[in-house]
């Protein structure tokens, strides 16, 4: 038998499984999901290039999180939530010192987002400082008595067709950029902060991405905001740019006339 | 510092300022306030817009934000230079901004608003050429010049 002809009969048994493994029985065809990339394991496949998470047709970057979509504050929590600023900027806003932005602030501007996925793990990576999370996608338990992070440890596990990373081990860090839009308030999350992201892929060209919110030092209960994530395939062209922060960082914190670079 | 005086600005720019207008909302439109790595609200007074003309002395195509260079001349013939923070380079080339649209020499009018230190330092918002092409420099979270 020729190569091809052999490649031909695997690639037709891959794709046999795949539609085996996309449509189980008992599922009425109405109910079908929308043709969607797969993996050979018969998850639905996220990679591509993707615009930065929004709530749809509105808010994104230092607006998504609406005030108004939050849960109560505990006793205490609004203090830590806008936790005062000094007057230092260095102090006050340590990101525009090219300090990391955290999870999920890095994730939120106006950079693309790549993301690359295989049975065992999906990359996620913003062009934004290039900050990437490896999110191992079985489910394992979190880690203990590790040194807390910037970024958190998130953990997937599918449920069905939705994508569910869980993600604790965050140090006390800025939460989002709202202080870019009312530099009154900087809103912080406690070391309690615990994320649960919810991925599916609608279609094409759409993630749905529901992110809960649980800091029970701060809030009385969780709370969660509905983002999409729309696909640019014209960004795969160029791929993501290289973005480093130190390399001429002039004017950090409004210090121009000091040697802030 | 403080007081800035600075060479009126040719009049067809100012015919021109409607369609760059048009131009900004539209890049605006679809953008919403967003990080960049900094805080316009906190480096840059919105109050204090500045338009300046002259010449070009040097681009930083760089991290995380391009700053470029502006001799301005006032009416006593002193030349002061300008420094104006823009975009990042990755997201102004996805605008259709490429890295040689600006070069020292070039005859440029920018606006943008003043760096919060009262330093000649701004955020550099809109560049218009003497040819009449402008272009729209700013990051997306940054506050447009009206």
């Amino acid at each position: 038998m020729r190569p091809q002809t052999l490649a031909s009969i695997a690639a037709a048994a891959l794709i046999m499984t795949v539609t085996v493994v996309s449509f189980p029985s008992g599922q009425a065809a109405s109910q079908a999901p929308a043709k969607i990339p797969r993996l050979a394991d018969g998850k639905p496949d996220f990679s591509g290039m993707w615009d930065t998470p929004k709530v749809p047709g509105g808010r994104g970057g230092a607006t998504t999180f609406d005030r108004a979509s939050m849960a109560p504050f505990r006793p205490g929590g609004e203090a830590l939530f806008y936790e005062p600023r000094t007057g230092d900027p260095r102090k006050d806003e340590p990101r525009a010192f090219c300090m990391p932005s955290g999870f999920p602030s890095a994730f939120l501007g106006p950079y693309p987002i790549q993301l690359i996925q295989t049975p065992q793990h999906l990359v996620m990576t913003t062009e934004f400082m290039n900050v990437t999370r490896i999110i191992p996608l079985d489910g394992r338990p979190h880690k203990t008595d590790i040194e807390p992070t910037f970024y958190g440890e998130p953990i997937g596990r599918w449920e069905g067709d939705t994508l569910v990373i869980d993600a604790r081990n965050y140090k006390r860090w800025s939460l989002d950029d709202w202080y870019y839009q009312n530099p009154k308030e900087y809103r912080m999350h406690s070391e309690e902060f615990h994320t649960i992201e919810r991925l599916r892929r609608v279609d094409m060209d759409t993630i749905s991405y529901d992110f809960t919110v649980d800091d029970p030092k701060i809030f009385t209960k969780p709370w969660t905001v509905s983002w999409e994530m729309k696909r640019h395939p014209e960004w795969e062209k160029t791929g993501l740019y290289e973005m480093v922060c130190n390399e001429n960082n002039r004017c950090a914190g409004g210090e121009c006339t000091k040697d802030t670079k | 510092m403080g007081r800035m005086r600075v060479r009126r600005i040719d009049s067809e720019v100012d015919v021109n300022a409607r369609a760059i207008g048009l131009l900004v909302g539209l890049l605006l439109a679809g953008g919403t306030p967003a990080v960049a790595h900094h805080s316009f609200a906190a480096e840059y007074d919105g109050t204090k817009p500045v338009k300046v003309s002259g010449v070009v002395t040097k681009v930083e195509w760089t991290n995380p934000h391009i700053w470029f260079f502006v001799d301005v001349k006032d009416d006593q013939g002193r030349v002061t230079n300008w420094g104006f923070s823009a975009g990042p380079p990755g997201v102004l080339q996805r605008r259709g901004i490429p890295r040689n649209a600006m070069k020292a020499g070039d005859v440029v009018v920018v606006e943008g608003f003043r760096a919060r230190d009262g330093s000649n330092n701004a955020s550099g918002g809109r560049v218009t050429f003497s040819d009449g092409r402008s272009v729209f420099t700013a990051s997306s979270e940054d506050k447009a010049p009206r």
